[in-house]
C-alpha cells in the first residue's frame, strides 16, 4: 500500500485525536489538583527536611541528613515504630478478614438487604469527638466499662492505657470499629459484580457455598483485594487520630511512657509541641519509605494468596 | 433501557446543577469579608480576639459592641490550649491567617517569645504598673519589649472535701483545716493520718496536680536565669521524691484531666486539690451533686500560682492600633473584674485585687467561701516564681510524663528519673 | 438458583450491627441525661428526657445549622468531585492504554503514603497566596480529587467493565466521552455511591484543616462541635447530645443513597 496517502475526513481525524488524547485529558484533572494542593506539600517536606527549621524561628542552615541521624537516635522512635507495626497488624490483619466474610453474608438474598447494608456503614457516622468519649469511658483503667464488665465475672480489670499490648488492642478496636463496615461494603460491591452463572455451574459441580467462596468469588474479586490491601497497609501504619484520643494526658504522645504512640504522632510531636519542623519531616520521609516497603511486601503476598484459591 | 437512562440523567444532571449552584453560593458568601485579621467596612473595625478554655469575655465584648461603633470586637473561640497552640503556631509559621488578638498560655509563652518575632510591642505608659510583677515580666521579651497583656493568674488555694474530713475524724471549719497545712510536711502528715483512718479515698486528686503545684514553687526547675538546661538540680529533685514518696500512700494515681480523673469526683475518689481559681468551676461541674466541698485560705509552702494568660497582637494583622486599644481595654482591671465574676479568671491587675468586687465574692458550691478574698490573699502570700524559659513546657510535659510512669507502675521512681533525664537531652 | 439466607447468616450479621450501632446508641443515651450522670463511668442503659434540653443548649452555644450547612457543602462538592474525576481517571488507567499509565498509577498510588499532618504547613502558605484562606474554597479543593478516589475507581472498572462493550461502543462510532456516559457510567454506579459515601463522610469528619483554614463565624461541624468541649470542664451530655443532633443529616444521607448501594442482580446479566 506504499506511497498512497490517505486522506482522512475532519471526523477522522477527531476520532484519532480523541482516543489518543483522552487518557491523559481523563487523568489530568487528579494531576492538576495534586500538583496543586498534594505536591508543593510533598516538596516542602522534602526541602524542610535537610534544614535546621523551627516551626516559629523558620529556615535555619542546611544541615543534611542531620534531622533523619537524630530522629534515628531518639530515644522514642524505634518504640513507636514498633507500635506502629503492632497496631497496624491488630487492625487490618482482622479487618480485612471479616470484611470479607462480612460482605459474602450481605451478598445474598437477604431481607431488608439495604438496612442491613447502611447499617453496617453507623460507625462512620459517629463523630471523632464522640468516639473519644465513648472509647474512653469503654477502655477506661479505673471506672471503664469493660473493667467493670470484667470485675462483675471475676476477672482481673485490664490496664488498657498502661499495658502496651493491651492498648494496642484497644487502639486497634478503635480503627476495626469503625473501618470494617466500610470495607465490607468495597468487597460486597465487588462481589456483586461476579456473574451468578459462575457460583451455578459451580454449584452444579457439587461445590458448598465455602468452597464457592474460596473457588470463585475470592479470585474474581482480586483487584479490589489488591486494593483494600494496600488503602489498609497506608492507612493503617500512618494511624494518628485514634491513639491521640485515647491518650488522656495532657502530652498526648501516646501513654507517658509512649506504649502506643505511632510514627505519625511523632510527626506531630516534632512538629507541633517541640516546634521542630525539621526532625518532623524527616520522620515523615521515614514513615514514607517504611510504607512503601511494606506496601509493596504485602502486594506481593496478596498475589501469591490470590492464586491459592484455586485456579482451575 | 431507555427510562432508565433517561431517568439517570435526569437525576444526576440534577444534582450536579444544584451542586454547581451550592459551590458558586459558597465561593461567593465565604469570602465576603471573611478575612481573619480585621476587616474595614464603612469605617468600621472588626476586630478579631482568638481565646481557648473560658476567659469570660462573651458579656464584656457585647459591653464594648454596644457603645463603639468605629471598633467591633468578635471572638473566637477554641475548646482547648492545645488547638489553639496548633493554630496559632501553623499561622505563625505561614506567616498570614492569625486574629488581631492571640491568647498564649502563661506556659508557653516564653517559647513564643523567644523563637518568634512576629509580634507588636505593646508597650504603653498607661499601663506601667497594671500588672503584678511577675506577670509583667513573663509577657516581656528578651530585649524588653511587652508582648503580653496579662489576663488573669491562678493563685492556689486548696479545696477539700469537708464531708470526708469528717468520716477521718479531722477537722472540717475551713479555718481549722487551713491552720494545718502550712508546709507540705504538714499536709502529707495529715493526709497519712486520712488515709489510715479512710483507707479507700485518696488524699489528693493526682501525683501530677500536686508536682505541679510544688514545682510552682521552685525558682529554677528546669532551667537557669539564662535558659541553660538544668533538670539534675537538688531542688526538682525535692519535688521528684516528694511526689513519688507519696505514690502508694495517699495519690488517687489518676491522671489528671483523664476521664477516670474527672469520675473521680463522683466516686469518692479523694479529698484535696490545689485550687487555682479557674479549677472553682471544673470542681463544680465535674461534682455537681455533691455536697461538702469547701476552700481552706492556706497553700502549703505559702503561695502558688497556676495558669495565666496574656493577650497578644501579632504583627501580621491589618489593624495592630485598634488591636492594642482592645486589648488594654479588655486586660483593664475593671474587665477582668466582671469576667471573673463571669468565669472565674482571677485578675491579674494589682487594682483589682483589692476592689471590693473580689474580695467580697463568696461561692455557694464550697460553702459560701469567700473565694475572692482567699485567691487575693493566696495571691499575695506568693513569694517565688518560677523561671519558664523557651523549654519550659516541654520540659515539664516530659517530667509529667515520668509521674505517671511512676503512677502506673510500670517504672520505679529511679526508673523514671533517668528516663526523665534522657527524654530531656533528646529534646535538642 | 435463591441463596436464601439462613438463620447463621442472620445471626453473624445482627452481631455485627449491634456492635456497630452500640457506640452510636450510647452517644445518644450520654446526650440524653444530666451531666454529672454522664461523668460516671458505667453508663445507665436507658435513656433519660432530657435529650431534647442538651440539644437545645448545644444549638444555642455553637453555630449549629451554619456549620452544619457548610459541612454538607464542602463534603458533597468534595463527593461529587472525586467520584466524577475519580471515575474519568480510573477509567483511563483501566481500560485506556497510554504510555506511562503503569507508572504514574504506582505514583498516584504512593502518595497516599505521605502523612498529611506536615503538609498542612505549606497548603496553608499556598491557600493564603492564592488568596482562599477564610473562603470554602480553601476546604473544597485539596479534597477535588483524590488518589483513593482514582486507585478505587480503577481497581472496580477493571473487572466491572467489560471489553468487549467497549469495543462495541467504539465501533458503532462513539467518541469516547460517550463511551464513558453509556458504558462506564452505568457500570461503575456501586462503585461510585460507595466513593461517593466515603469521600463525604472523610471530610464531614475532617477536623485539623478545617480548624485553621476556616474562618470563625463559618466553621464546619466538627470544629464548632469541638467548642462545645470549651473550658477544663466537660459536659459530656451537651457534647454527646450535640454530636447525636450532628449525625442526623448523615442519617438522612444515608436513607436517601441506601439504594444505590444495592446494584441490581442485572449487574451480573451485562456479562450473560
Amino acid at each position: 500500500m506504499g506511497g498512497v496517502t490517505r486522506h482522512l475526513t475532519w471526523r477522522q481525524r477527531l476520532s484519532r485525536w480523541d482516543a489518543r488524547w483522552a487518557p491523559y485529558l481523563y487523568v489530568s484533572p487528579f494531576f492538576i489538583v495534586f500538583a496543586i494542593v498534594g505536591l508543593f506539600p510533598l516538596v516542602y517536606t522534602a526541602y524542610v527536611s535537610v534544614h535546621d527549621w523551627g516551626l516559629l524561628s523558620g529556615k535555619g542552615e542546611f544541615v543534611g541528613l542531620d534531622n533523619y541521624r537524630e530522629v534515628w537516635d531518639n530515644p522514642y522512635f524505634l518504640k513507636q515504630t514498633v507500635n506502629t507495626l503492632s497496631i497496624f497488624v491488630l487492625s487490618s490483619g482482622p479487618q480485612i478478614v471479616i470484611a470479607v466474610v462480612l460482605a459474602a453474608l450481605l451478598d445474598t438474598q437477604l431481607r431488608a438487604r439495604t438496612w442491613w447494608r447502611m447499617g453496617i456503614l453507623l460507625p462512620f457516622v459517629v463523630s471523632p469527638v464522640a468516639v473519644a468519649i465513648i472509647f474512653g469511658s469503654l477502655f477506661g483503667d479505673r471506672y471503664g466499662v469493660i473493667n467493670h464488665g470484667l470485675e462483675l465475672i471475676g476477672l482481673d480489670p485490664v490496664a488498657w492505657h498502661t499495658d502496651r499490648f493491651a492498648s494496642h488492642l484497644a487502639i486497634a478496636t478503635m480503627v476495626n470499629w469503625r473501618w470494617t463496615g466500610f470495607n465490607a461494603l468495597i468487597f460486597l460491591a465487588a462481589m456483586q459484580a461476579v456473574p451468578r452463572d459462575l457460583y451455578e455451574s459451580a454449584s452444579l459441580d457439587g461445590a458448598s457455598k465455602v468452597r464457592q467462596f474460596l473457588s470463585v468469588t475470592l479470585p474474581m474479586i482480586r483487584p479490589t483485594m489488591i486494593f483494600v490491601v494496600i488503602t489498609s497497609t497506608i492507612g493503617g501504619l500512618q494511624i494518628f487520630a485514634e491513639p491521640r484520643l485515647f491518650d488522656q494526658t495532657n502530652a498526648r504522645n501516646g501513654g507517658p511512657d509512649r506504649q502506643f504512640g505511632t510514627i505519625t504522632m511523632l510527626v506531630y510531636d516534632f512538629g507541633w509541641q517541640l516546634r521542630d519542623l525539621g526532625r518532623a519531616s524527616a520522620t515523615a520521609w521515614m514513615l514514607f519509605l517504611m510504607i512503601l516497603v511494606l506496601a509493596v511486601v504485602n502486594l506481593v503476598l496478596v498475589r501469591r494468596i490470590g492464586s491459592l484459591g484455586g485456579d482451575r | 433501557m431507555q427510562t432508565r437512562n433517561t431517568r439517570r440523567t435526569r437525576l444526576v444532571t440534577g444534582v450536579l446543577t444544584a451542586l454547581t449552584l451550592a459551590m458558586t453560593a459558597a465561593a461567593c458568601g465565604g469570602d465576603g469579608d471573611s478575612d481573619d485579621s480585621g476587616s474595614a467596612d464603612g469605617g468600621t473595625t472588626t476586630i478579631s480576639v482568638a481565646t481557648f478554655n473560658e476567659f469570660g469575655y462573651e458579656d464584656l465584648i457585647d459591653e464594648w459592641n454596644s457603645t463603639r461603633d468605629d471598633i467591633k470586637i468578635e471572638q473566637v473561640k477554641v475548646g482547648t490550649w492545645d488547638d489553639a497552640k496548633a493554630n496559632l503556631y501553623t499561622k505563625l509559621a505561614a506567616g498570614s491567617g492569625l486574629s488581631d488578638i492571640e491568647a498564649i498560655e502563661g506556659d508557653a509563652i516564653a517559647a513564643v517569645l523567644a523563637e518568634s518575632d512576629a509580634f507588636t510591642d505593646l508597650s504603653d505608659p498607661a499601663v506601667e504598673g497594671r500588672w503584678l510583677d511577675f506577670v509583667v515580666e513573663r509577657g516581656t521579651s528578651a530585649d524588653g519589649q511587652l508582648i503580653g497583656y496579662g489576663t488573669d493568674i491562678g493563685p492556689e488555694g486548696i479545696c477539700y472535701r469537708a464531708d470526708l474530713f469528717k468520716k477521718a475524724g479531722l477537722p472540717t471549719d475551713r479555718e481549722d483545716v487551713a491552720a494545718l497545712m502550712g508546709t507540705w510536711d504538714d499536709y502529707f502528715a495529715l493526709g497519712d493520718k486520712f488515709a489510715d483512718a479512710v483507707p479507700d479515698v485518696a488524699w489528693y486528686d493526682s501525683s501530677g496536680g500536686l508536682a505541679q503545684a510544688m514545682l510552682n514553687q521552685v525558682a529554677n526547675p528546669f532551667e537557669s536565669d539564662d535558659d541553660v538546661i538544668e533538670t539534675d538540680n537538688p531542688e526538682l529533685k525535692a519535688v521528684w521524691d516528694a511526689v513519688t514518696d507519696n505514690v502508694d500512700t495517699l495519690s488517687s494515681r489518676n491522671s489528671q484531666w483523664s476521664d477516670d480523673w474527672t469520675a473521680s469526683f463522683q466516686n469518692d475518689g479523694f479529698a484535696t486539690m490545689a485550687c487555682p481559681g479557674w479549677m472553682l468551676g471544673v470542681i463544680e461541674g465535674n461534682a455537681e451533686g455533691i455536697d461538702g466541698w469547701d476552700i481552706a485560705n492556706v497553700f502549703p509552702g505559702g503561695g502558688g500560682n497556676w495558669g495565666g494568660s496574656y493577650l497578644t497582637v501579632p504583627a501580621q494583622g491589618d489593624h495592630v492600633e485598634e488591636a492594642k486599644e482592645v486589648a488594654e481595654w479588655l486586660t483593664a482591671p475593671e474587665q477582668q473584674i466582671k469576667a471573673f465574676a463571669a468565669k472565674g479568671t482571677f485578675p491579674s491587675q494589682v487594682d483589682a485585687l483589692s476592689s471590693p468586687d473580689i474580695t467580697d465574692a463568696a461561692n455557694p458550691f464550697f460553702n459560701d467561701a469567700p473565694v475572692g478574698q482567699i485567691l487575693a490573699e493566696r495571691a499575695e502570700a506568693v513569694t517565688v516564681q518560677p523561671h519558664k524559659g523557651p523549654k519550659y513546657s516541654d520540659i515539664l510535659q516530659a517530667f509529667q510524663a515520668a509521674v505517671l510512669r511512676v503512677d502506673d507502675g510500670s517504672q520505679d521512681p529511679d526508673e523514671a528519673w533517668e528516663q526523665f533525664q534522657t527524654d530531656v537531652e533528646a529534646l535538642g | 438458583m435463591s441463596r436464601r439466607p439462613g438463620f447463621v447468616v442472620y445471626g453473624l450479621l445482627a452481631a455485627f450491627l449491634l456492635g456497630s450501632a452500640a457506640p452510636f446508641y450510647w452517644s445518644f443515651l450520654l446526650g440524653s441525661h444530666t451531666a454529672e450522670i454522664a461523668a460516671q463511668g458505667v453508663p445507665p442503659l436507658l435513656p433519660g428526657g432530657h435529650f431534647l434540653d442538651n440539644a437545645r443548649r448545644a444549638i444555642e452555644t455553637i453555630p449549629f445549622w451554619k456549620a452544619v450547612g457548610n459541612s454538607i457543602l464542602v463534603s458533597s462538592a468534595a463527593a461529587t468531585s472525586t467520584v466524577i474525576f475519580g471515575t474519568l481517571a480510573g477509567y483511563a488507567f483501566a481500560k485506556l492504554r497510554f504510555r506511562g499509565s503503569n507508572g504514574l498509577l504506582a505514583f498516584v498510588v504512593a502518595t497516599m503514603a505521605v502523612p498529611t499532618q506536615l503538609g498542612v504547613v505549606p497548603l496553608f502558605i499556598l491557600m493564603s497566596k492564592l488568596g482562599w484562606t477564610g473562603t470554602t474554597w480553601s476546604v473544597i479543593v485539596p479534597s477535588l480529587v483524590t488518589a483513593f478516589g482514582v486507585f478505587f475507581m480503577r481497581q472496580y472498572l477493571v473487572d466491572a467493565v467489560p471489553d468487549e462493550l467497549i469495543e462495541a461502543a467504539r465501533m458503532d462510532g462513539c467518541s469516547q466521552i460517550r463511551v464513558v456516559w453509556h458504558v462506564v457510567a452505568p457500570a461503575a454506579r456501586p462503585a461510585a455511591a460507595i466513593l461517593w459515601l466515603f469521600t463525604f463522610m472523610a471530610t464531614w469528619s475532617d477536623f485539623f484543616w478545617p480548624l485553621i483554614a476556616l474562618p470563625p463565624d463559618n466553621p464546619t461541624i466538627q470544629v464548632a462541635l469541638n467548642q462545645l468541649q470549651s473550658g477544663f470542664f466537660k459536659d459530656y451530655s451537651l457534647v454527646l447530645a450535640g454530636t447525636t443532633l450532628a449525625t442526623i443529616p448523615l442519617l438522612v444521607l444515608f436513607v436517601l443513597t441506601g439504594r444505590q448501594l444495592v446494584a441490581g442482580i442485572m449487574q451480573g446479566a451485562v456479562k450473560g
